[in-house]
């Protein structure tokens, strides 16, 4: 756990820095000389000529607006309003800012003290009625609020320029999480507005060691990125490890956190994903409270969350808001599940084409009686069943809403019924194959793509070498996910290595009063997550004992 | 990394060289055997029968629930061929039948009387030596052909085989696998004996469309085909049947019917929870002697006569009944083993081996022999431990 940089990234970032910078250096040089010319200045006094440099950076973008109106009245103190059109909030800007300074300005205050070289203290101190004011006096600073959606404010005869925070777009609303459902548990889903997620985070974790570091990724697309962690509770290295690899990304664009996830993680080939991402700010605040760092992307609901293991993807949120024993049960469910459907169809291969003295006689009559119309082997069958099936997923995921009923009736009919009638398929393997796809749908749907990938070599193997191939691939699955690491964690971890007392919230989901430990290899530095001994006792039993202690014992 | 790789798929593609069976067979390209059938001809050559199970008449899949059982369609396919030897016989029948001869779900395979008599050393080792064959098929003797037995079929199972490797395994009557007889074969202290199974007319089959069909012949256990090393040398009926398996110990479930005490016209009968038999044998260098301990224990489940049996003298007086008829069904047996047949088919040499290890060795050669001149002594205990739901049966008050 210490050698949280693996010493390979460790040596790159080092190259990197030393001698590779040169390209780094030589990239940034670049992009300073394409904006040099035009932003890297600062404001002059002069209103006109200001304007006259902005309207060059943001010539043919036919969004940007510049309203021009005069301090109070006053025709020799005029005022410049540029923001973009959609992205600031109209109604504010022209009662907050156009009214105040221009109408009820000269109210307020005496007309003496409406000068011009006092125009700028009064419009900041008296004038201006938002919540959220930043001074600048720098070109670029001016550029990059308005594309933010700020509203900068220009004042004739002074260098400096207000940014007021105003922004207020059309934006989806918090709504019900559509890929992580729960029956019991928080319904709401983060938004593609970062500000709007960081504060649905803030709602759940009401603590000041809620850390939000921001930095922007993406050379032309200018994505904020939030690094958010329990400050105290996550590892300090693990944080300055994400930041640091955070940094090195340099792409243009960052659209979603799926980019930012290919960029970072431990291992490219390996199908099995290395981060676990999350919609839901309960999930992602109960992750941030087991030592884990969170990866908020702006422009997109789903936050990534570092270091991940394998099980976590068996596990929900519903686990640990359901009583203990169901949460147990769901994960066992899970568990057999996943393995289900990586094996399943690659079992149901071997044991029909090479191990047919493993079934039952009464079974295997019935099995050879469907098969005995089918013309194909049962290989080329579970193949051609698979590729349907994930071909009826994939169109049920992005056919529009409206033909959705047509393609899953045709699918069902097709698949299920017609085919079969028609002797193409053997009943079973319907069976085996709609089995495999419904459980892949039981655990997390990113995890349930590296199985469904994994299924395939799987089934070639054991249609060649039976259970052999079978249980090779399997091999090989284990030994490549013992080597896998996220963000320094092993990904088998508490099964390899073993952490017994990480078991409480493996496959058995202990309550909570029981799991008073964070998981002890991402969040060993605050280990302690409670009090031990805080099972509920009666209270006939709690006054005998002296100071409650916990044990129900002698009941 | 890469190295490491690159060793865990050369070790992984040395396993393929390793393993056994690694062809595959598609399920369509098999003949499933349920059961063979091994007879002798009259020109002394070996006959093979094979019962095939015929997968597209067992109508799995869609088509189950249409056609009802009026029109059912032959489930099996009995086909016969001759051979100097059993693998001979299966080979000319594999260039006779489309699919793969597909062993490994055989259930019984049946010795015709002729070929038993015969011996049957000439038969088993292909079924021991052959891979795809099971060790725990039910291994039977028939009084007739072996071929006509399997050329019969099952009112209630698919198949016939089926049917008898179900009663076999209810284990009612005498249950032998072919790794036990095969051990019996190889034993000297033990002589195989076998179920003898025949054709009898059983019920009739009802329903509509049912009327004009003949009464039909079912395979059933009729007793016991006594060997000597590997010859049949004759039959126990069902009683001495009994009476072999209480000497064997291996009784697992029965009846035992006496007569109720104090009116000898009144039938009961006993439901044998748990037996156990133990064998003592004895030797002082001359004379061999056999020690038989029957336990017994029982519950009462029919009753004629409407006596109180809960009273500790008629249950004593019902224990020792059954226990005598135990050991009379126990003494008839032995002496058709020991008199007629001098033949020790009840393990009893294995017993001796294991107590008197350096008498054996003498012993061994001419174990029947002395077998049939040992003195045996049956002891049996009864305890009636219930009595049913009922304690006084439910007759009219006189």
């Amino acid at each position: 756990m210490r050698k949280l940089i693996r010493p390979v990234r460790a040596k790159l970032l080092a190259a990197k820095k030393n001698t590779g910078g040169a390209s780094e250096a030589s990239a940034e040089k670049t992009k300073d000389n394409t904006d040099r010319d035009k932003t890297s200045s600062f404001l002059s006094e002069d209103l006109s000529s200001n304007l006259a440099r902005i309207k060059e950076i943001f010539q043919n973008c036919s969004d940007i607006i510049y309203r021009q109106f005069l301090f109070a009245q006053r025709e020799d103190i005029r005022l410049v309003l540029i923001y973009a059109d959609g992205l600031a909030d109209k109604l504010q800007v022209s009662e907050q800012i156009m009214r105040a300074l221009s109408l009820e300005v000269p109210m307020a205050a005496p007309e003496a003290d409406i000068t011009k070289a006092g125009a700028y203290h009064l419009i900041k101190e008296r004038g201006l009625c938002v919540h959220q004011i930043k001074e600048t006096d720098r070109l670029e600073d001016v550029i990059e609020a308005v594309l933010s959606g700020d509203t900068v404010l220009l004042v004739e005869g002074h260098p400096f320029a207000f940014i007021n925070g105003m922004r207020g777009w059309e934006a989806r609303p918090v709504s019900e999480s559509e890929n992580e459902m729960v029956v019991r548990g928080p319904r709401e889903s983060f938004v593609e507005t970062l500000r709007t997620n960081t504060a649905l985070l803030r709602r759940k974790t009401r603590s000041s060691d809620l850390k939000l570091e921001m930095m922007q990724l993406g050379r032309i697309t200018k994505t904020d990125v939030a690094v958010v962690y329990l400050k105290g509770i996550a590892n300090d290295k693990l944080v300055e490890e994400v930041k640091s690899r955070l940094q090195g990304i340099e792409l243009d664009s960052v659209l979603e956190s799926g980019y930012v996830e290919e960029m970072i993680q431990d291992n490219t080939w390996s199908p099995f994903p290395q981060m676990n991402h999350t919609e839901k700010p309960d999930r992602l605040a109960a992750r941030l409270l087991e030592g884990r760092v969170g990866i908020m992307v702006d422009g997109t609901p789903i936050v990534l969350t570092v270091p991940t293991v394998f099980i976590e993807f068996m596990h929900s949120a519903e686990d640990y808001y359901e009583r203990f024993q169901i949460g147990t049960v769901v994960r066992i469910i899970r568990f057999l599940s996943m393995f289900l459907s990586l094996v399943m169809p690659s079992f149901y291969i071997a044991i029909i084409t090479f191990h047919q003295e493993m079934l039952p006689t009464a079974l295997l009559l019935s099995l050879a009686a469907q098969r005995e119309a089918v013309p194909f082997p049962a290989f080329v069958e579970t193949l051609l069943m698979e590729l349907t099936f994930e071909i009826l997923r994939e169109a049920g995921i992005r056919l529009p809403r409206q033909v959705g009923q047509a393609v899953s009736i045709v699918g069902a009919l097709i698949v299920g019924e017609a085919a079969v009638r028609a002797g193409l398929v053997a009943p079973a393997t319907v069976i085996v194959v709609a089995f495999t796809g419904i459980s892949s749908f039981v655990y997390f749907y990113s995890a349930s793509f590296a199985i469904r990938l994994l299924r395939f070599p799987m089934i070639v193997l054991s249609a060649t070498l039976g259970l052999y191939g079978l249980i090779s691939v399997l091999i090989i699955i284990v030994v490549h996910l013992c080597a896998l690491r996220s963000f320094g964690t092993p990904y088998l971890s508490p099964v390899a290595p073993v952490s017994l007392g990480d078991m409480k919230d493996l496959v058995v989901r202990a309550p909570w009063w029981a799991m008073f430990t964070r998981p002890r290899l991402i969040g060993w530095k605050n280990l302690k997550r409670q009090e031990p001994d805080q099972k509920p006792v009666p209270p006939e039993t709690r006054t005998g004992e002296k100071g409650g202690g916990g044990d129900t014992g002698k009941q | 990394m890469t190295r490491k790789a690159v060793s865990l798929l050369l070790i992984l593609l040395t396993l393929v060289c390793l393993s056994g069976c690694w062809s595959r067979r598609e399920m369509s390209e098999l003949a499933i055997v349920m059961g063979a059938g091994v007879d002798r001809t009259p020109e002394n050559r070996i006959r093979l029968t094979l019962q095939l199970a015929r997968p597209a008449a067992f109508g799995g899949g869609a088509e189950t629930g249409g056609a009802g059982a009026a029109e059912r369609q032959n489930i099996t396919w009995v086909v016969s061929e001759t051979g100097d030897t059993i693998f001979e016989a299966e080979r000319n029948l594999a260039l006779k039948i489309s699919r793969r001869i597909y062993w490994a779900h055989n259930i019984i395979l049946v010795f015709g009387a002729e070929a038993a008599k015969s011996g049957v050393g000439n038969y088993v080792d292909f079924f021991m030596r052959d891979p795809m064959s099971r060790e725990n098929i039910w291994v039977l003797v028939t009084r007739g052909e072996a071929k006509e037995l399997l050329e019969s079929h099952s009112e209630l199972e698919k198949t016939s085989a089926q049917s008898i490797g179900f009663v076999e395994r209810n284990k009612a009557g005498l249950a032998v696998i072919f790794k036990d007889f095969a051990m019996a074969l190889a034993s000297r202290g033990s002589n195989p004996a076998l179920p003898a199974v025949e054709l009898q007319k059983l019920g009739e089959p009802q329903g509509s469309g049912m009327e004009e069909e003949k009464q039909h012949e079912e395979v059933v256990m009729t007793g016991t085909g006594v060997f000597k090393d590997e010859y049949l040398v004759g039959w126990l009926d069902t009683s001495e049947t009994r009476g072999l398996l209480w000497l064997r110990g291996e009784i697992n479930k029965g009846i035992i019917t006496v007569p109720s005490p104090g009116r000898p016209d009144k039938l009961l009968s006993i439901n044998v929870a748990r037996a156990r038999t133990r064998v003592e044998p004895e030797y002082d260098g001359e004379n061999i002697g056999f020690n038989i301990t029957i336990t017994i224990d029982g519950e009462l489940l029919e009753q004629q006569s409407g006596e109180d049996l809960t009273i500790p003298e008629k249950v004593e007086e019902i224990e020792a009944a059954a226990a005598m008829d135990v050991i009379r069904k126990c003494t008839a047996t032995l002496e058709k083993a020991q008199g007629e047949y001098g033949v020790d088919i009840f393990n009893f040499g294995e017993a001796f081996h294991r107590k008197y290890k350096r008498d054996w060795k003498e012993l061994k050669y001419q174990w029947n022999d002395a077998f049939a001149g040992a003195q045996i002594n049956i002891y049996a205990e009864a305890h009636l431990r219930r009595t049913g739901l009922l304690t006084r049966p439910a007759t009219v008050k006189k």
